[in-house]
C-alpha cells in the first residue's frame, strides 16, 4: 500500500455559532486507500466533507489535497477530486445525459466527450437511459447517476458519502464491488462516509471515526478490528452457573451477561481449556465466536452513543 | 466563462416559471390590441378630448407607435414581478434543490460561477423586454399602421414626427432594458441571502413598491433623496419620447442605474463567496 499521502487534515476546525462541529481534526489518506470515514449522527461527517469540497469554509486550519490547501486554492486542490455529498441533486428538467455534461464542464473546463459520457453512465447500469429527464428517474437510480458523475473525468479521489443510500441489496453490492474495482484497477483513493458499518467493512482499507466533531481513532481496519480480538461471544446453558464458572477462571480477564450470550475477554488460545472447563461442569456450550465486527469496535470508540 | 453562461441559460431555460413572463406578455399584448382595435379610436380619442378643443388634429393618431408606447406605460409596473420570478430563483432556487452543492464541489471559483449566473439573469431581463418590444411594435404597426407619435408628458404635448420614432423606441427600450436590469440585480442580490425562491421575490417587490412610493411621494422630506434612489428612474425609458432628448438627463439615469447594478452585484459577489453551502 502507497505511503504518499493525498489528503491531510490539518487542526481542522469549525463552529456554527457557539457550537463546534469539529474540533481539531487530524487525519490523512494514503493513496489507494478505501478509507472509511465513520462516526455517529452529528458527529461532523459531512461538515468535514463538506469544508474539503469547500462548500463550507473552516473556522481555522485547513485542508490539504495533492498538496494544494483548500483554504486557499480550492480549484487546484479540487481538479482530480469528484464525489457525492449527502444527496446526489440534480437538474430534474435536464437529461442525465445533459447533468452529465455540465457535470464534467464544470471540472474540465469544456464538455467532456459522448464516449466519456456513455462510458460512466455504461459502469453505473444507466446507459440506456440517457436521454431520460432525471424528474423520471427513481432515488435509486439518481444515485448511480451520482455515482456516474464521479467517475467521469477520470478523477483520483472520489469522496462517497453514504453512496448506497436507496438502493437495493443488488445495488449495494454492486457500488461495493465498484469501489474495490475502483480501487484496485483503476488506483483510484475513495474516502467513504457510511452508517452501514458492515458495508464499510468490507471495502475499508483504512478507517477513522470521529465523534462529536473531534477525532477518536484512525488505522488499518484489520489492525484496529484485531485490537478487538481478545472478545469472544459463547452460547451456553444454564447462564448464571457458566458465568459463575468463568469468573472463576483466571483464564479469563472479564465476563459479561448478555441477553442471549455471555461475552467473556480472553485470549484466543484459551478457548478449548474454557470449553473443556465448562464441560466438566455440566454446562452446555452451543457456540462460540469471536467478537470482532467493525459495528462493536465502532460502539467501543464512540461509548454512550447511539449508532449512526 | 462562455461554457459556464451556456450552462446557465441551458438550466434557466429548462425551467417552467422562465416562461410564464414571456406567456404572460404574449397574451396581454395581442388581448390589449384586440380590445384597442375593437374600441376604434375611441381611446385616443378620450385622452386627446381636452386638447380638440385647441387643436385641430389631421393623420393617423392612432397608430402602432401610439398603441406601443400605451402598452409600455401599463405593463411598466408589472414586468418588475415577472423578472424577480426568474432571477430570486437563480441561487436559492439551485440552494433548495441542492444543485448548488452539485455545481460547487467541482472546481471552479465562486466568482466566474456566480457571473455566469448574473450574465444569464441580464440576458433573461433583455430577452423580455426585447418580446415585449417586438410584439407590441411588431402587431402595433401591422394592425394600426405607422404615423406620428403623441406623447404625453407632465404637463405637455409632444408630437414626434414618425420619421424619428424607431430610433426613439430602441432607446426607450434600451432604458428600459437598464431599469429592469436593476430589479433583476436586487432579485439576484436577495437570491444570496436565502434558500427558497418565494423569499427573493417578496422582498425585491416590497423593497420597489416601498420605494416607488417614496420616489412618487410629492413631499419635501423625500426630495433630497429621489435622485439617488434607482425607483426614481423606473420610468427613465419616457426621457425617450421628449421632443428634444435632454442627454444630460438620460446620462444621469443611466449613471445611477450601472451604479446600483455595479453596487448589488458586488454585494452578491461578497456574500456568496463568503456563504457556507449547507442545503
Amino acid at each position: 500500500m502507497s505511503t504518499e499521502t493525498i489528503l491531510r487534515t490539518i487542526n481542522l476546525n469549525k463552529r456554527f455559532k457557539k457550537r463546534w462541529a469539529v474540533k481539531n481534526l487530524n487525519f490523512e489518506v494514503k493513496r489507494g486507500d478505501i478509507f472509511g470515514f465513520l462516526g455517529p449522527n452529528g458527529a461532523g461527517k459531512s461538515t468535514t466533507i463538506r469544508m474539503i469540497f469547500s462548500l463550507i469554509k473552516p473556522t481555522s486550519g485547513d485542508i490539504e489535497i495533492f498538496g494544494h490547501s483548500v483554504r486557499k486554492n480550492h480549484s487546484q486542490a479540487l481538479q482530480k477530486v469528484a464525489g457525492i455529498v449527502e444527496n446526489p441533486d440534480f437538474y430534474l428538467n435536464l437529461t442525465a445525459y445533459r447533468n452529465m455534461q455540465i457535470a464534467g464542464g464544470l471540472t474540465l473546463g469544456k464538455i467532456p466527450s459522448s464516449k466519456s459520457i456513455e462510458h460512466s453512465l455504461q459502469i453505473v447500469g444507466l446507459a440506456d437511459r440517457s436521454k431520460d429527464k432525471v424528474k423520471i428517474f427513481s432515488h435509486g437510480m439518481k444515485q448511480r447517476l451520482g455515482i456516474a458523475q464521479a467517475l467521469l473525468c477520470n478523477p483520483e479521489l472520489i469522496i462517497l458519502d453514504e453512496p448506497t443510500n436507496g438502493l437495493d441489496p443488488q445495488g449495494m453490492k454492486d457500488i461495493r464491488e465498484l469501489i474495490i474495482k475502483l480501487s484496485k484497477e483503476n488506483g483510484v483513493t475513495v474516502i467513504l462516509s457510511s452508517h452501514l458499518l458492515h458495508e464499510v467493512q468490507q471495502v475499508a482499507t483504512r478507517m477513522a471515526i470521529i465523534s462529536h466533531g473531534e477525532f477518536r481513532v484512525q488505522g488499518l481496519v484489520k489492525d484496529l478490528l484485531s485490537e478487538n480480538k481478545d472478545i469472544h461471544v459463547i452460547s451456553v446453558t444454564p447462564k448464571i452457573k457458566a458465568m459463575k464458572i468463568l469468573k472463576s477462571s483466571s483464564l479469563v480477564n472479564k465476563v459479561s451477561l448478555q441477553k442471549t450470550e455471555i461475552e467473556i475477554s480472553t485470549s484466543h488460545k484459551n478457548i478449548p481449556k474454557l470449553l473443556t472447563l465448562l464441560s466438566e461442569n455440566k454446562c452446555n456450550v452451543f457456540s462460540v465466536y469471536q467478537k470482532q465486527t467493525l459495528e462493536d469496535y465502532f460502539l467501543s470508540v464512540t461509548s454512550e452513543e447511539k449508532v449512526l | 466563462m462562455l461554457l459556464l453562461i451556456y450552462f446557465e441559460l441551458l438550466k434557466t431555460f429548462s425551467k417552467w416559471r422562465t416562461y410564464i413572463g414571456f406567456i404572460t406578455v404574449s397574451v396581454v399584448i395581442p388581448v390589449v390590441m384586440y380590445a384597442l382595435y375593437y374600441e376604434g379610436g375611441e381611446f385616443i380619442n378620450a385622452q386627446t378630448r381636452s386638447i380638440q378643443k385647441e387643436f385641430f388634429m389631421v393623420g393617423n393618431l392612432f397608430n402602432g407607435w401610439v398603441i406601443a408606447q400605451l402598452i409600455m406605460n401599463s405593463l411598466w409596473v408589472h414586468i418588475p414581478f415577472l423578472i424577480t420570478l426568474v432571477a430570486g430563483d437563480q441561487l436559492a432556487g439551485e440552494a433548495a434543490s441542492g444543485t448548488l452543492r452539485l455545481s460547487l464541489i467541482r472546481p471552479i471559483s465562486r466568482s466566474k460561477f456566480l457571473f455566469a449566473k448574473y450574465f444569464t439573469t441580464l440576458i433573461y431581463t433583455a430577452l423580455l423586454v426585447i418580446v415585449i418590444a417586438l410584439l407590441s411594435l411588431g402587431l402595433g404597426l401591422y394592425f394600426f399602421g405607422s404615423g406620428d407619435l403623441i406623447a404625453f408628458a407632465e404637463n405637455s404635448i409632444t408630437i414626434l414626427h414618425q420619421d424619428l420614432l424607431l430610433n426613439r423606441f430602441i432607446l426607450a427600450y434600451a432604458l428600459a432594458i437598464l431599469s429592469m436590469s436593476v430589479v433583476a440585480s436586487l432579485a439576484f442580490l436577495f437570491s444570496s441571502f436565502v434558500e427558497n425562491a418565494i423569499g427573493p421575490i417578496i422582498a425585491t417587490m416590497a423593497v420597489l413598491v416601498c420605494l416607488l412610493v417614496i420616489s412618487n411621494l410629492p413631499v419635501d422630506l423625500f426630495e433630497n433623496y429621489k435622485p439617488y434612489l434607482f425607483t426614481t428612474y423606473q420610468n427613465a425609458w419616457s426621457l425617450a419620447f421628449k421632443d428634444i432628448l435632454d442627454w444630460n438627463e438620460i446620462s444621469r439615469a443611466v449613471t445611477i442605474m450601472i451604479s446600483y447594478l455595479v453596487g448589488f452585484y458586488s454585494l452578491t459577489l461578497i456574500i456568496f463567496i463568503k456563504k457556507d453551502i449547507l442545503t
